[in-house]
C-alpha cells in the first residue's frame, strides 16, 4: 500500500512546493486566538461554572455533600443563637448548611444536580484569581453571599463563539 | 570641542571602523538579531492563527519582545554546572558568536566602500563562516552533558557535510565572474545579469546549504529540541545562553548579505553614485533589504517543516546537494562559454 | 572495544521536552538506539484502589482523569460495566447521545494525539492546527455538557443532559469546517516530503507480532487487524451506524498516523449519522426518572437537563461482577467492578489502551535512531496518565 509516487524526486519536490504554498496561504488567514484578558468568550448557558446558593431555600439534607466526588463540598453546624442565650428553642437548635472548597472542586455539577429544591445554581463564570487557598474556601455564610466574580482592570470586550464552515468557530461581539 | 566630535565621526565612518562595528558588522547584526527572530516568531504564528509576540510594544505587534528577552537574558545568572569544563564552557558561546559574525568584515557594502578589497575576499567570508560550528563542538564537548556531546557531534557531522557543498556552490559563481573579488562580482553582475539568473542551481544549492548550516527548518537537527533538549546549549543559562541562540542567527545574516552579493546584484540596481554620504545609506540599505528578504524566507521554513533526521540531512547534503554544487560549476562553465560564442 | 564502552545510556524524562510524564532509558551506540526500556508509573494515581473509597457514582469523575482528552469513552466503558451489574438499560435516546459524545471526544483525542505527534517531529504548525481543530469539538461539548473536557456526561441509566437547541446546525457547520481543514493538514504536515522521510518505514510493528503483543486501539489496526470493539462487540448506538473500521497495512509510524486521519474522517461521518437517526424519548432510565419529585419535571424539560435521584448518589448494586469494553480513542478499554453489595465497588479494575500499548516502545525503538525515539513515541499515541491510571 505505500505510495509508490514517493519514490520520485519531482512528486517530492511538488510535495515541498505545496507545504511552502500551504504555509504562505495561512499568512493571510484571520487569526483564531482571543487575548484573553481583553476578549472574554461568553460561555454557553448550563456551563458548570461556580456554584451559587441560596441559603433561604436550602432544607439541609446534605445530598450535596454526600455525591460530591472530590469532598469539596462539606456541612457545617450552625446555630442561629447560642446554647446559654435567651432564643426560641427553633434558633438554638444546630442547623446544618453546606461550604464549598474550591481548592477541591473539580466542577462536576453533581451537587447541583442533586440538590432537591434547587438551592445550589451553577453561574457561567469560572476564572477568578485567588491570592491564597484559604479565600478559596467558602463556609455557608460566604457560600450564600454569592459565587465569586472575575474582576477586570477594563471591562473585557465579551464575544460570543459561533460555529463558522470557514474559520472553525468565529467570536461575535456578544452585545 | 568640534574637532574631537569631528574626528571621532570620522573615526567612526572610516570604513576600517564602520564595517566591522557598525554595518555589516557588530551593530547591525544585532539590530538584525533583535529584528528576525521577532519577525521568526510572528511569522510561525501567523501561519498557526495565533499572534505570536504582542504585549512588549503592542502598537507595533510586540516588536521589542526581543530587547525585553535580551534584557531577561542579561540579568539572568548564567549557571556553570560543576562537572564543566570552565574555559571551554565560558568562552565557547562567546568565540561561537564572535566567529559567526566575524565573516562580516569581509563583505563590502558599495564599490567604494569596504574595509578590505581583496582578490581572494569570497574566500575570507567563506573561509571564516566555517569557524563557528567548530565551536558548537567545544560547547557540546565543555559542557559535559550527554545530550550537548550528541549536540555537538551532530554538528560535527554536518559543518563537512554543509560546508564543502557551500564553497563548491560560492565558487562556481567564482568561475562564472572570474573573480573572487566581491566588489567585482557586483560590477559585473551589473553589465551582465544578476547571479540567480545566471547560474540558478548554485543559488538554489547555496540557499538550502545556508539553511542547513545555520540550522534553521528543516534541519534543526543539531538543537532538535524533541530529541535531545537543547543539543549543545542544553546547560546554558542567562547571556551565555543568548550568544548561543543569536549565533546561528548571525551567520544566517552574514551568508544572506554574501548570497545577496553572489546572486542578487549586491546593491544593484544602483550605479556608482557621485554625491557625498551616498556611498554609505543608499547602496548599503539595498543590499540590508536584499539580504533580509533572504531572511525572512528562511526563518519562513518554521511554520512549514518539521526535521529531519540527521542521517538523511547528511544523505542530501552528499548524495543532491554536493552532486547539485559540483553541477553548478559545470553550468558556469556552459553559460561562460556560450557568453563568449 | 567492550560494549560498555561506546554504549551511552541516555535517560529522556521525566524531565524532557518529550518524554511525557515518564522515563524512557535509552542505551544508544552512535546514533543507533540499542535498547529502550520505558519507566513507567511516574503519574500514578491509585485510580483502582481510590475507587473502593467511593460511591459508585463518584467514581465517574476520577476515571474521566487518567486518560485526559479521551474523557467520554472511559466514561463510557464504566458506565456500561456499572449498568450490567444493576441490570439496567438507557433508554435509545441516551444510548444515541452517548455515542455522539464519544465520536466528538475520539475527534479531538485523534487531534490531540496528530499535535503532540507533530511537535515531537518539530513541526510546530501542525501541533497549533490541532490544538486548534481539537477546541471546535470541546466547545460543541461544552454546549453538550457544560464541561470543557471532564464531561462526567453518561451516568448510570442515561445521560445528565439533552442536545442544547441549535445544535445540530452548529455541528453541522463545525464537521464542514473539518473536512475543509483535513486536505491543508495533508499539504503541510502528512504529505510534506520531511514528514514522509520521517515516518515512512519507521518502527514498523509486524501484524503477527501487532496480536502476539495484545496491541490495541489504532496501533493495532494500522499493522492491517481489523480489530475494532465498535464492531466486535457493538454497544450503545454503533449497531445501527454506517462506518468502516480503518486499517492500514504497513504498520510504520506513517500508517499509525494515517488510521487516526482515517478515524476522524469515520467520525466526522458518524456524527452526521447520529444527528439524523437520533430518536426521541426520554434520556434516563424510566426506574429512576420517576423518583424525581414532580415539581422538576417542567423545569427539566425546559433546560433539556435532569436532576439526579437521591437514589442515584448511594446505588447499591447486588452482589456479582460486570465487565464491559469500548473502543476508546487509543484503543480498546476494558472496565471491570466487583460488588459486594455494598455502596461501594469491592474491586475496581481498569485495562486502559495506553498500558496495553506502552509494551511497543522496547519492540519498536529498536535498532532505530535517536531521532526516531521521539517520531515513533508520537505516532503510538501513548498517554503516560491513562497507563498509569
Amino acid at each position: 500500500m505505500t505510495d509508490r509516487r514517493w519514490s520520485s524526486p519531482v512528486f517530492r519536490l511538488k510535495g515541498h512546493l505545496d507545504a511552502i504554498l500551504t504555509g504562505a496561504k495561512y499568512l493571510i488567514t484571520p487569526r483564531a486566538t482571543v487575548r484573553y484578558p481583553e476578549e472574554v468568550i461568553e460561555l454557553p448557558e448550563g456551563y458548570r461554572g461556580f456554584i451559587e446558593y441560596k441559603k433561604d431555600i436550602c432544607i439541609s439534607c446534605g445530598l450535596c455533600a454526600t455525591v460530591c466526588p472530590a469532598n469539596a463540598m462539606k456541612m457545617y453546624v450552625e446555630r442561629a443563637a447560642e446554647p446559654g442565650e435567651e432564643a426560641p428553642a427553633e434558633e438554638v437548635k444546630p442547623k446544618r448548611y453546606p461550604g464549598i472548597n474550591y481548592t477541591r472542586c473539580i466542577f462536576c455539577g453533581f451537587c447541583v444536580d442533586v440538590c432537591p429544591t434547587g438551592a445550589l445554581e451553577h453561574v457561567e463564570t469560572h476564572d477568578v484569581a485567588y491570592e491564597d487557598f484559604n479565600s478559596m474556601i467558602y463556609p455557608p455564610g460566604e457560600f450564600a453571599a454569592g459565587p465569586p466574580k472575575p474582576e477586570f482592570d477594563t471591562p473585557p470586550r465579551r464575544l460570543r463563539p459561533t460555529m463558522d464552515e470557514r474559520r472553525g468557530i468565529a467570536y461575535e461581539p456578544a452585545d | 570641542m568640534m574637532g574631537l566630535l569631528e574626528w571621532i565621526l570620522d573615526l567612526l565612518l572610516s570604513p576600517w571602523l564602520f564595517v566591522p562595528l557598525i554595518y555589516p558588522g557588530l551593530i547591525s547584526a544585532f539590530a538584525v538579531l533583535l529584528f528576525i527572530i521577532w519577525f521568526e516568531r510572528k511569522l510561525a504564528a501567523k501561519v498557526q492563527l495565533r499572534y505570536g509576540p504582542l504585549y512588549v510594544l503592542k502598537r507595533l505587534g510586540g516588536a521589542i519582545q526581543l530587547v525585553a528577552d535580551l534584557l531577561r537574558y542579561l540579568f539572568a545568572e548564567p549557571i556553570v554546572p560543576d562537572q564543566a569544563d570552565r574555559l571551554a564552557f565560558i568562552f565557547g558561546p562567546i568565540l561561537l558568536f564572535a566567529s559567526s559574525y566575524i565573516a562580516a568584515i569581509a563583505i563590502p557594502i558599495s564599490y567604494d566602500f569596504y574595509a578590505f578589497r581583496s582578490e581572494i575576499s569570497l574566500l575570507v567570508v567563506l573561509g571564516l563562516n566555517t569557524l563557528a560550528p567548530a565551536f558548537n563542538l567545544v560547547i557540546g564537548w565543555g559542557s559535559n552533558n550527554k545530550f550537548g556531546l550528541i549536540g555537538g557531534l551532530r554538528e560535527g557531522f554536518l559543518i563537512t557535510a554543509d560546508e564543502i557543498p557551500m564553497f563548491v556552490s560560492a565558487l562556481a559563481m567564482a568561475v562564472l565572474y572570474g573573480t573572487m573579488d566581491l566588489v567585482r562580482m557586483v560590477e559585473l553582475q551589473s553589465e551582465w545579469l544578476w547571479g540567480i539568473a545566471l547560474n540558478p542551481l548554485a543559488a538554489v544549492t547555496f540557499f538550502v546549504l545556508m539553511l542547513l548550516s545555520t540550522s534553521r527548518f528543516p534541519f534543526e537537527i543539531v538543537e532538535a529540541e524533541s530529541e535531545i533538549v537543547m543539543g549543545p546549549f542544553t546547560e546554558y543559562s542567562g547571556i551565555l545562553y543568548g550568544l548561543t541562540m543569536g549565533a546561528s542567527y548571525v551567520k544566517l545574516y552574514v551568508l544572506s548579505l554574501l548570497f545577496a552579493i553572489l546572486f542578487l546584484g549586491g546593491w544593484e540596481p544602483l550605479p556608482p553614485l557621485e554625491f557625498p554620504g551616498s556611498w554609505l545609506i543608499l547602496p548599503g540599505a539595498v543590499l540590508f533589504l536584499k539580504a533580509l528578504v533572504i531572511m525572512c524566507l528562511s526563518v519562513f521554513m518554521r511554520a512549514v517543516y518539521p526535521r529531519y533526521r540527521i542521517d538523511q540531512a547528511l544523505r542530501l547534503a552528499w548524495h543532491y546537494l554536493f552532486p547539485a554544487s559540483i553541477l553548478s560549476v559545470f553550468l558556469s562553465l556552459l553559460v561562460l562559454s556560450g557568453w563568449s560564442i | 572495544m567492550s560494549e560498555e564502552e561506546h554504549v551511552l545510556e541516555l535517560l529522556i524524562g521525566p524531565q524532557h521536552p518529550a518524554s511525557g510524564h515518564m522515563r524512557l532509558v535509552a542505551k544508544v551506540d552512535g546514533d543507533v538506539v540499542v535498547s529502550l526500556r520505558p519507566d513507567i508509573g511516574y503519574v500514578h494515581r491509585t485510580v483502582e484502589k481510590l475507587a473502593e473509597t467511593k460511591n459508585y457514582i463518584q467514581i465517574i469523575p476520577l476515571i474521566e482523569r487518567p486518560p485526559l482528552a479521551d474523557t467520554a469513552n472511559h466514561n463510557l466503558g464504566y458506565v456500561l460495566a456499572l449498568e450490567r451489574l444493576l441490570g439496567i438499560e438507557a433508554p435509545p435516546r441516551a444510548q444515541w447521545l452517548r455515542t455522539l459524545l464519544a465520536e466528538m471526544t475520539r475527534i479531538h483525542s485523534h487531534f490531540y494525539g496528530l499535535g503532540i505527534h507533530g511537535i515531537m517531529l518539530g513541526s510546530s504548525t501542525a501541533f497549533m492546527w490541532a490544538f486548534w481543530d481539537r477546541e471546535i469539538m470541546i466547545e460543541l461539548a461544552q454546549r453538550l455538557t457544560g464541561a470543557r473536557l471532564t464531561y462526567s456526561y453518561m451516568i448510570p441509566g442515561g445521560v445528565r443532559r439533552d442536545l442544547p437547541p441549535g445544535f445540530e446546525d452548529e455541528m453541522d457547520k463545525a464537521l464542514r469546517y473539518l473536512e475543509r481543514r483535513i486536505p491543508d493538514y495533508h499539504k503541510i504536515f502528512f504529505d510534506n516530503p520531511v514528514t514522509r522521510a520521517r515516518l515512512e518505514g519507521v518502527g514498523v510493528l509486524r501484524r503477527e507480532d501487532a496480536i502476539r503483543l495484545g496491541i490495541v486501539g489504532p496501533n493495532l489496526r494500522a499493522s492491517g487487524v481489523p480489530y475494532d470493539v465498535r464492531k466486535v462487540d457493538p454497544y450503545c448506538a454503533y449497531p445501527e451506524l454506517d462506518f468502516n473500521v480503518v486499517t492500514r497495512e504497513e504498520g510504520d509510524s506513517l500508517a499509525r498516523m494515517m488510521v487516526r486521519v482515517g478515524e476522524i474522517r469515520e467520525s466526522i461521518n458518524m456524527i452526521r449519522q447520529i444527528l439524523k437517526k437520533m430518536p426521541d424519548g426520554p434520556i434516563l432510565e424510566e426506574r429512576y426518572l420517576k423518583m424525581i419529585p414532580p415539581k422538576w419535571k417542567e423545569w427539566m424539560a425546559q433546560h433539556r437537563r435532569i436532576k439526579l435521584p437521591a437514589a442515584l448518589i448511594s446505588l447499591r448494586p447486588p452482589k456479582g461482577e460486570a465487565v464491559a469494553r469500548v473502543e476508546a480513542a487509543r484503543g480498546e478499554a476494558v472496565y471491570y467492578i466487583v460488588s459486594d453489595g455494598s455502596p461501594k465497588p469491592y474491586r475496581f479494575r481498569v485495562v486502559s489502551p495506553s498500558i496495553r500499548n506502552v509494551v511497543l516502545f522496547e519492540h519498536l525503538i529498536r535498532n532505530c535512531r535517536v531521532a526516531d525515539i521521539p517520531a515513533i513515541y508520537g505516532s503510538l499515541d501513548y498517554f503516560p496518565p491513562e497507563a498509569d491510571r
